[in-house]
């Protein structure tokens, strides 16, 4: 099976940050797999997300996304960027732009930048944005301008975005982290659906570890920007994601600290 | 507080130094204030009732002043769309906005007035060197406006954009200006504004408006017809205020 992300010793720090976000970081997702990041805050779940695609620069160690290696120092060619999607924790959307705007927009990529200038989308562009917003389930939205959604609808006109892109690998940063427990699960279960049925391998992140083994067939847990278990769904036990979200213990010097 | 500690004493102590230092420099005699009422009232007496018979010069003269503000805003914008992206952060490296910055700052210190001064000698007396100084002079805020709403938009849009494999100006288009439009109209009515108000004026050093009838009315002791023009200026000053406030509101 070919590999769709490939990365080895992989390390960076944020400027201006007197630790490293992610630090000896190796991990392999195979094309066509579904998996999912688990890990506290400050994990390191979104910088690792953004680094794969091509939004960092400035780290050390090996990484290659689609079979091509991507470069520490300057951003992927944008010949390129189109094959990696990426739906964003906070969605992203233009607000006072249309939902069909906002989709279409995830074509921008894939058009001629003269075409794009000229904000004269093909029909086939236009097939393309209206069939992920009907497999979205928000077809009815088409016009809607952004501002006037809630939640919910907003991060399907994220996902569908995504989708129009025809990416071959998702990438997807807490797509449910704003939805409750049952619109959750039937977005997750809407994004690595429509990956599998187009082929591409999904990556994504989350706080709930019940959903991450219901919709990913491995499981990445981080902290402190190290992989810290990296194993298929139907081994992940529980005391592995208590650890994983245990309580920062005492820190040295800090506060208080345990009489022993 | 704004005087407070020792920063405050040395603030307050050199407002009071300066205040001292204008009177004893300048020719303040208060005799010549006190004498001044009777002359001023005499005036004002001349001016008194204001000359209707004037209209058509008042309308002649409002028309010009309106058509210098609207080319002159026209053109402003036209030089401040190309500045204002160049002076942005957003759009280009810091080794070109600030340059541009700097040049932008460097036009806004330059008075109107002296601008339309200059042009009158390029380009001779009427509305066109009118037209050009406004142009020139609005550029300098205009511009800085305009890279202000586009750093002020929100980033992850742009970057979402970017991820997808959009090129600057096709972000531009679709995540910047979405977002930066109402602001732009916003500081666009603003600066119309001003430029109206301040091209009053220009007719004084013969740049063209309705500031011509008032510099010629005053030099002929014609203070009755003076009159009538200037309550036509405050007027306008007044109607052009209503109206941008009523515009403005329909763009937050
Ligand atoms: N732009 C930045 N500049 C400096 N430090 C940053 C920046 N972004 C993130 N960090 C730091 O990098 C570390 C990892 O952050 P990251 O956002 O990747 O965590 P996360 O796992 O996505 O957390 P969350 O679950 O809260 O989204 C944190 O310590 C964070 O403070
Ligand atoms: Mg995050």
């Amino acid at each position: 099976m070919s590999t769709a992300v490939e990365v080895d010793d992989l390390r960076f720090a944020h400027t201006g940050a007197d630790f490293p976000a992610l630090e000896r970081v190796s991990f392999r997702v195979s094309a066509g797999e579904s998996v999912a990041l688990l890990g506290p805050s400050g994990a390191g779940k979104t910088t690792l997300l953004a680094l794969l695609d091509g939004r960092l620069q400035g780290w050390s160690g090996r990484v290659s996304v689609l079979g091509a290696p991507l470069d520490p120092d300057r951003p992927p060619p944008s010949a390129r960027r189109p094959d990696t999607g990426f739906v964003f924790q906070e969605f992203a959307l233009v607000e006072r732009s249309s939902v069909l705007r906002n989709v279409l927009n995830g074509r921008l990529g894939r058009m001629s930048p003269l075409r794009a200038l000229l904000g004269s989308p093909t029909k086939h562009d236009l097939e393309i944005a209206r069939t992920a917003l009907a497999d979205c389930g928000i077809a009815d939205l088409a016009e809607r301008r952004v501002d006037s959604l809630s939640g919910g609808q907003r991060q399907r006109v994220a996902i569908a975005r995504c989708l129009a892109q025809e990416p071959r690998l998702i990438l997807a940063d807490e797509p449910v982290s704003n939805l409750d427990p049952a619109h959750a699960c039937e977005i997750l279960a809407l994004l690595t659906g429509a990956a599998r049925t187009r082929g591409a391998t999904a990556l994504f992140s989350s706080h709930q570890p019940d959903l991450a083994r219901r919709f990913a067939q491995r499981i990445i847990g981080m902290r402190d920007g190290r992989i810290v278990f990296d194993v298929p769904t139907s081994e992940l036990n529980d005391d592995a994601t208590a650890e994983l979200y245990r309580e920062v213990g005492p820190i040295p010097g800090i506060g208080l600290r345990a009489v022993s | 507080m704004a005087f407070r500690g020792f920063g405050g004493i040395a603030t307050s102590g050199l407002i009071a130094a300066a205040i001292l230092w204008s009177f004893a420099t300048t020719d303040v005699e208060f005799s010549r204030l006190l004498s001044a009422g009777p002359r001023i009232a005499d005036f004002f007496g001349r001016m008194f009732p204001p000359d209707p018979t004037v209209m058509a010069e008042i309308k002649k003269g409002s028309a010009e002043t309106l058509r210098i503000a609207i080319l002159g805003t026209l053109g402003a914008v036209i030089l401040s769309v190309p500045l204002g992206i160049l002076a942005s952060e957003t759009m280009v490296s810091p080794a070109v906005f600030r340059p541009i910055r700097t040049l932008l700052a460097f036009i806004r210190a330059i008075p109107l007035i002296l601008v339309a001064m200059l042009m009158v000698g390029a380009v001779g007396l009427g509305p066109l060197p009118g037209i050009i100084a406004v142009a020139f002079h609005a550029t300098g805020m205009l511009a800085k406006f305009y890279a202000e709403a586009i750093d002020g938009v929100s980033r992850a849009p742009i970057a979402a954009l970017e991820s997808a494999g959009a090129g600057p100006l096709v972000r531009l288009r679709y995540a910047i200006w979405p977002q930066m439009a109402p602001v732009v109209a916003r500081d666009t009515i603003f600066r119309f504004e001003l430029n109206l108000r301040e091209s009053l004026i220009l007719g004084i050093v013969g740049a063209g408006g309705i500031g011509f009838y008032i510099q010629t009315y005053v030099r002929s002791f014609q203070y009755d017809k003076a009159a009538s023009v200037t309550i036509a200026v405050v007027v306008m000053v007044i109607a052009i205020e209503a109206i941008n406030v009523a515009l403005r509101r329909r763009f937050t």
